[in-house]
């Protein structure tokens, strides 16, 4: 990445993160995760978005900047995950996916999101160039949508950890995973993607609640202090 | 998560830091660092990156410094999981985060909390 020293796994867990990009998914093909992708990096600039993120209220009029790929839908999803994510709300999720988009297409692509603004983040704290999108691989999505999944605890369907099935996969660490794991599980793939990468950046699901040790080069509370302040700055209430 | 962590050290911590800015004198090491660090990063602001990474590089090592980016670059993908999808912010930390948990750290000042809860 640049002339630091980096750990090893978390070498091999973007390199692994973007293949799993590049790849077909369960609802879009390889060709529009990576059109999810150049948005991500497309919303980082848009002018709509900015005007968003300075107005009192994030319902304002506008087109957003695009790289004209995805359809409308997929941009406002895109963009405001990516620009103004504590002020999204249920209303504006069904919106979205009274424009056109499935569930399974809305939680496929905020996985996306979320784990190429992880990536992009690091290279840029790191003082590293961001590397170039990767090229997709042809093939059709899976189409796999868990038959335990239920609109009950979330905006969109979750699988509890009791509805899960072998058809699944894998999906928990353990039963009383918390609900920040359950999120993409409509789309099991999407979750294993994301866990993938996000235990390499922050700690496996186990080391969670164990306060009293760190198996990084950092200390807990040094962890945790970072963690508090940026989710306090994207107004993230969890 | 923080509150956890400092009380398993028999140490408190002021979190009204969390969106008001932490006290000079919070017991933990190199904290100002860190969190300008964080700020920089999450305001994307290259010129104040650059100069709070050379400090954090400074204070903790290549090591320290590397899991430093790495969890402030985590917390850019979870916070957009949470919000996106909308799952309840009152299991945070296992339900740990108890109201006035909140009130304190100011959460309950966030749009999500004042506006959409209950929607």
């Amino acid at each position: 990445m640049n002339n630091l020293s980096i750990r090893s796994d978390l070498v091999g867990a973007h390199d692994r993160a973007w293949a799993a990009i590049a790849a077909p998914g369960t609802w879009l093909t390889g060709e529009r995760r990576v059109a999810v992708a150049a948005e991500v990096r497309r919303a980082r600039t848009c002018a709509q978005c900015a005007r968003i993120k300075a107005a009192l209220s994030p319902n304002i009029a506008g087109e957003h900047e695009t790289t004209g790929k995805l359809g409308a839908a997929e941009v406002e999803l895109i963009h405001r995950v990516v620009a103004d994510p504590g002020r999204l709300s249920e209303k504006w999720s069904h919106d979205v996916l009274a424009r056109g988009l499935s569930e399974g297409e809305y939680v496929e692509i905020v996985g996306l999101a979320a784990m190429v603004m992880m990536m992009d983040t690091f290279t840029r704290a790191i003082g590293a160039a961001e590397p170039p999108l990767p090229t997709p691989v042809a093939g059709e999505p899976t189409r796999y949508r868990p038959s335990g999944a239920r609109k009950k605890a979330a905006w969109l369907p979750l699988v509890e950890p009791e509805d899960a099935t072998a058809a699944d996969g894998y999906l928990y660490p353990s039963p009383k995973a918390g609900y920040i794991y359950r999120g993409l599980s409509l789309v099991p793939q999407s979750l294993r993607d994301y866990w993938a990468l996000a235990n390499c950046h922050y700690m496996p699901g186990e080391h969670v609640y164990r306060f009293d040790t760190s198996i990084r080069a950092i200390t807990r509370p040094q962890v945790e202090i970072i963690a508090a302040r940026v989710s306090a700055m994207h107004l993230c209430a969890y | 998560m923080l509150r956890e962590s400092m009380q398993t050290q028999g140490r408190q911590v002021d979190l009204r830091g969390v969106t008001q800015g932490f006290d000079p004198g919070v017991e933990i090491p190199h904290a100002a660092e860190l969190v300008e660090f964080a700020e920089a990063v999450v305001l994307r602001d290259a010129a104040r990156t650059d100069a709070a990474r050379k400090k954090l590089l400074s204070a903790l090592g290549e090591a320290g410094f590397v899991d430093a980016a790495a969890v402030a670059a985590a917390f850019h993908g979870f916070v957009r999981i949470a919000d996106a999808i909308g799952i309840p912010y009152t299991t945070a930390a296992r339900g740990s985060d108890a109201p006035e948990v909140r009130e304190q750290a100011g959460v309950n000042q966030f749009y999500r909390v004042r506006y959409v809860h209950g929607e």
